[in-house]
């Protein structure tokens, strides 16, 4: 199996020839101008996963959301579950960077976490 | 062969002839009928003029295939409530633009109640806000012509109202300009029809010397005709204002207010048509009124209104114009407003013009006769420094069409670089269509009822109307005053309260720094700069929702204090401004409105709703 | 009135500005910062996705948490911000070469002076009037900016089903974005034939939701009175030219503009600054200082940068050549007394 992957780590954006086993192994990655580009090449095939980010609500008028992320990867197919569970969250504490406002996401392993100070310039 | 005969023979040479039928009826000329092509409809109204004849065209021809009824229901207002039920001023007026807000304004002068309902949700909702604001001269009016009547007057009115009402006015002349040294010669009778109207100081102007009032004209223009009572307003502006001061002396101003149907009854008074009516109940969107006096200043919808009160004698037949605004680092390019005389041949344009003897013959007659419309897409000073150019000129059955065109608006710059050739597209920050109400008399319709005892019709406001307009207004006023006397047989009485002066609020980007420092540590949101491009702070924001006529929208506030019209056209403050209005109304967010009821902004909060998807 | 003097003045609080204060700091200069809004970080403030940082701290920062990494570093450095500060004039330069700015605040009217200006202030979005967008003017017409202020920061959805014109980053970034919070992107539509944004963000924004991008194809005309009810989009030939009878028109509720950046150089214009036609941004030497003497320009309203790394380093270079300047200044000042 050959398949043209384009990796989205970097802004380089390379393009990369992916060949793969019948198994779904990957056999051989070009194109790419670093490591990072074959590892996400083998994720890619075997299990495609994305970084998330985006807001949860606060109790604060002044300041009704807040940014986050998730601090690892969300399996792409989980994206729309993972919203959902986070749209689920209130922040009504003075959250900074860094904090945590959801464990465990969806039993994933990772955490949701806070990517903004403005509660704390409040 | 009789008139009325002669007119129909013409008519019916048409391209569609046969399909129009040409009757007269209570001193109209009346066409009805169906066509495939508008401008046949447009020519048949304009062959049935006969001023001397007639009281005017009714010009009912429809246009095949065109929907009539979506057309009608775009401009209504999508509310409905009883807010206005059993309401019964002395006075209604129909419509807030500036004829309706200065005839607002002159009635407040005295002890009634008005009331003035306008469709759109903030005054100066139609032509008046989509017009260049010039205070015109007037030179080429005919000297019986009520255009030339009010013009006249309403010029010489300005200053002072423009004082009174602290609203900006620029009186640095307007000019026609001349390509060659023969347009001298139709130049010098112009200046003979501007004596004879009346009108001071016009000369003419050589290319040095006409260069102290407009520096970058180009080197072929030979010289131009320098009219020094011509002026600038900011036509928006000015209808606020007047609708503000109106308020403050006890007008009520009522928006989102559609008039759909009147009732009338006979009325004990005969005119020269026999037999008049009365209007006794108004019929609205919001309620049933019961005003003593009706004033129509509907603007593009005057027709409509005059037909629901029986006393219809004129047409309006909408024409759309498209001005177009330049960055205000293009400001310098005109200091006035400025247009190629109506005869001027511009030398890019000669060689594929008709510039034969005849073909110069016809512009100078169609310049003359008035019948010149377009008057000659021009350039524009803006009082905010920027600089407008526009409008063309375009029939449409579409009283609404407020629409923009790219080839209309690529024509509009590519005819304007002739007159300016450092003008660049890239310069353009906005461009805007209003919709023309004239008659196809081509003139204002300003009068008591004909047919009808308790209506006023102030209709086929056009160009010149901006300037017109408070001379327009005082006459309503006085006439209305007139109608109520009579009605109830007791004088009007003046409004002991009445002050006819109007405060701006502080205009923080206009005043020194030690004022401005004063201001700011009275109230410290005048410091806050919420407008990059204008430099308007968020003080002055929340004067404008405190003002007596408050439009808590991002369209209200753009238009009373520019925040939105800069060159990021909102891009920045847009949110800001809907936060601080959302804020001051103590409301959400997604509630704040652009402009009417439906121009809904945002849909609510993004985590909102989504549990019920999960 | 407020008066205040400093070596170095830096315009503009977001990523060029922060690092032009920080590395002018860093080179022994007095420096002010001022930024007319409430908080400093610039548009980073609303960039809540993460890709910054990469080249300079070899991580996937998001904008707020790259812009943190300065703002701490600009407080640890002991550097005064005036927030809610809005330069309304800057005199050109005394004889002495000094500059004299009025600015407002909340404080009212400040008077600030110094030997050098570092002008950050950042871009504006090509507008819909710019790129003579047609048809009515309802609600619902957004640059994708605005559209990314009003859901990031305050929480509101713009859109509900929308189209987005023209492919630049920001553009890509809010198509993704709104379909997460639950909106419907019917397209993105490119007047080029080429995508302007990066390739990774057609995939990672755009392909791994399924949503279509049209190029050589643009947005023509807008309808609907009161809201946006639909846009009509057209082929447009190699002269970039509307295709007649390839208009198709979309039913969507928003049309969402990402049609270019252009920088913001009003100050600078006012200054008599010779800009260069081509970025669009003054031009400049090699030490980041523009025609006028003294004045130095970086960051997205020097020339629009694709990438935040690029611009924090354009406001080094230009912080430490406005001290170098503004400190040989004070010498040959201090020399002739």
């Amino acid at each position: 199996m050959n398949r043209e992957i384009v990796c989205i780590t970097c802004p380089n954006s390379c393009l990369m020839e992916v060949t793969a086993d019948e198994a779904g192994q990957v056999t051989g990655v070009s194109g790419n101008r670093c490591p990072k580009g074959a590892d996400f090449a083998k994720s890619e095939i075997a299990h495609p996963v994305r970084t998330l980010c985006t807001t949860v609500r606060t109790v604060y008028k002044d300041c009704p959301v807040l940014p986050v992320r998730v601090d690892g990867t969300v399996p792409k197919e989980k994206i729309r579950d993972a919203m959902n569970a986070i749209g689920q969250i209130t922040v009504d504490r003075p959250a900074g960077i860094g904090d945590v406002v959801l464990e465990d996401l969806l039993g994933l392993g990772v955490n949701v976490i806070v990517t903004s100070g403005v509660l704390q310039e409040r | 062969m009789s008139k009325l005969e002669k007119i129909r023979k013409k008519i019916q040479a048409l391209p569609e002839g046969d399909a129009m039928e040409v009757t007269e009826e209570r001193g109209c000329i009346v066409l009805r009928g169906t066509v495939k092509e508008w401008n046949t409809a447009v020519k048949a109204g304009q062959l049935a003029v006969d001023q001397k004849r007639y009281l005017g065209v009714i010009n009912d021809i429809r246009l095949e295939g065109f929907d009539y009824e979506a057309a009608a229901a775009k401009g209504k207002p999508s509310l409905h409530d009883d807010l206005l039920e059993g309401a019964s001023p002395d006075v209604l007026i129909i419509g807030g633009g500036i004829t309706g807000c200065s005839a607002a304004r002159e009635l407040s002068r005295h002890a009634l109640s008005v009331l003035l309902v306008e469709k759109g949700s903030d005054v100066a909702s139609g032509a008046s806000k989509a017009n260049g604001g010039v205070i015109h001269v007037g030179i080429n009016f005919g000297k019986n012509s009520q255009k030339h009547h009010y013009n006249q007057i309403g010029n010489a009115m300005y200053r002072q109202l423009s004082e009174e009402l602290d609203v900006p006015l620029e009186q640095k002349g307007q000019v026609m300009l001349c390509c060659e040294k023969w347009e001298r010669i139709p130049v010098w009778f112009l200046r003979q029809n501007g004596k004879r109207l009346g009108i001071p100081g016009v000369r003419y102007l050589k290319r040095d010397e006409l260069r102290k009032v407009e520096p970058e004209i180009p080197d072929f223009i030979d010289g131009g005709m320098y009219m020094p009572i011509g002026g600038i307003t900011s036509p928006y502006e000015m209808t606020i204002a007047l609708a503000e001061n109106a308020v403050k002396n006890g007008v009520r101003i009522v928006f989102d207010t559609a008039v759909e149907e009147m009732e009338l009854e006979p009325s004990c008074r005969s005119g020269a048509y026999g037999e008049m009516k009365h209007i006794t109940c108004v019929k609205t969107n919001r309620g049933r009124i019961y005003p003593k006096v009706i004033i129509n200043a509907a603007g593009v919808h005057a027709d409509e209104i005059a037909e629901m009160a029986d006393d219809r004698t004129f047409t309006i037949h909408p024409r759309r114009g498209t001005d177009i605004i330049m960055d205000q680092k293009a400001g310098h390019l005109v200091r006035t407003s400025m247009a190629k005389a109506p005869f001027s041949i511009l030398p890019q344009d000669r060689a594929q013009m008709a510039s034969g003897p005849a073909a110069r013959v016809r512009l100078l007659i169609r310049a003359f006769n008035g019948s010149s419309h377009t008057k000659g897409v021009g350039l524009i000073h803006s009082v905010h420094g920027n600089m407008l150019i526009g409008p063309n000129a375009v029939e449409t059955p579409d009283r609404e069409d407020r629409n923009t065109y790219r080839k209309e608006v690529e024509d509009i710059i590519a005819m304007q670089q002739k007159l300016s050739p450092d003008l660049s597209a890239g310069d353009v920050i906005a461009y805007f269509t209003g919709v023309r109400a004239p008659t196809y008399e081509e003139d204002f319709v300003v009068r008591k009822g004909i047919f009808t005892d308790n209506i006023l019709e102030a209709a086929g406001i056009q160009s010149p109307g901006v300037t017109a307009a408070p001379a327009i207004g005082a006459d309503l006023a006085k006439w209305a005053c007139e109608s109520l006397e009579n009605l109830c047989g007791k004088a009007v009485l003046s409004n002991p309260d009445f002050d006819p002066v109007r405060k701006a609020p502080p205009r923080l980007r206009e005043l020194s720094v030690e004022e401005r420092d004063a201001l700011i540590r009275e109230n410290p949101d005048y410091g806050v700069i919420v407008c990059r491009c204008e430099e308007i702070s968020k003080g002055e924001i929340l004067d404008a929702l405190r003002s007596g006529l408050c439009v808590p929208t991002v369209d209200g506030i753009k238009r009373r204090l520019r925040p939105g019209m800069g060159r990021c056209q909102g891009g920045f403050c847009q949110p800001l401004v809907m936060q601080i209005i959302a804020d001051f109304l103590g409301v959400p967010l997604s509630e704040v409105r652009k402009s009417t009821p439906g121009s809904v902004i945002t849909f609510g909060d993004t985590k909102g709703g989504r549990e019920d998807e999960i | 009135m407020k008066y205040r003097e400093a070596d170095v003045i830096v315009i503009g609080g977001g990523p060029a500005g922060l690092a032009a204060a920080i590395a002018a700091r860093e080179a022994g200069a007095d420096v002010l910062l001022l930024e007319r809004e409430s908080r400093l970080g610039g548009i980073l403030k609303q960039c809540i996705h993460d890709g910054f940082g990469l080249i300079r701290y070899g991580e996937k920062l998001s904008g707020p948490e790259y812009a943190q990494r300065f703002i701490d570093r600009f407080h640890a450095l002991g550097i005064e911000a005036m927030t809610e500060t809005f330069v309304t004039k800057i005199e050109k330069p005394q004889p002495d070469g000094t500059f004299c700015l009025t600015a407002s605040s909340r404080e009212g009217m400040l008077l600030l002076k110094s030997s050098s200006l570092v002008l950050a202030t950042g871009c504006r979005e090509r507008t819909a009037r710019q790129v003579f967008l047609h048809g009515s003017r309802p609600a619902g017409i957004f640059t994708a900016g605005t559209a990314q202020h009003l859901i990031n920061l305050q929480g509101q959805m713009p859109t509900r089903r929308c189209v987005i014109l023209g492919s630049g980053d920001i553009g890509l970034i809010m198509a993704r974005r709104l379909t997460l919070e639950g909106a419907e992107v019917v397209g993105v539509y490119e007047a080029r034939p080429r995508p302007s944004g990066l390739v990774r963000n057609l995939h990672q924004c755009l392909y791994d939701f399924g949503i279509p991008l049209h190029l050589s194809t643009t947005v023509t005309r807008v309808f609907g009175e009161e809201r946006v009810e639909a846009a009509e989009v057209c082929r447009v030939d190699d002269r970039m030219q509307p295709v007649a009878g390839t208009e198709e028109r979309i039913e969507c509720d928003s049309v969402i503009l990402s049609v270019g950046l252009i920088p913001e150089n009003e100050l600078a214009e006012s200054l008599g600054v010779q800009m260069d036609p081509a970025t669009r941004g003054p031009a400049a030497d090699s030490s980041k200082m523009t025609s006028v003497p003294g004045v130095f320009s970086c960051g997205n309203s020097f020339r629009v940068f694709d990438l935040v790394d690029d611009v924090s380093e354009d406001g080094e270079q230009a912080g430490r050549a406005a001290a170098a300047w503004s400190l040989s200044a004070k010498g040959r000042r201090e020399a002739e007394k």
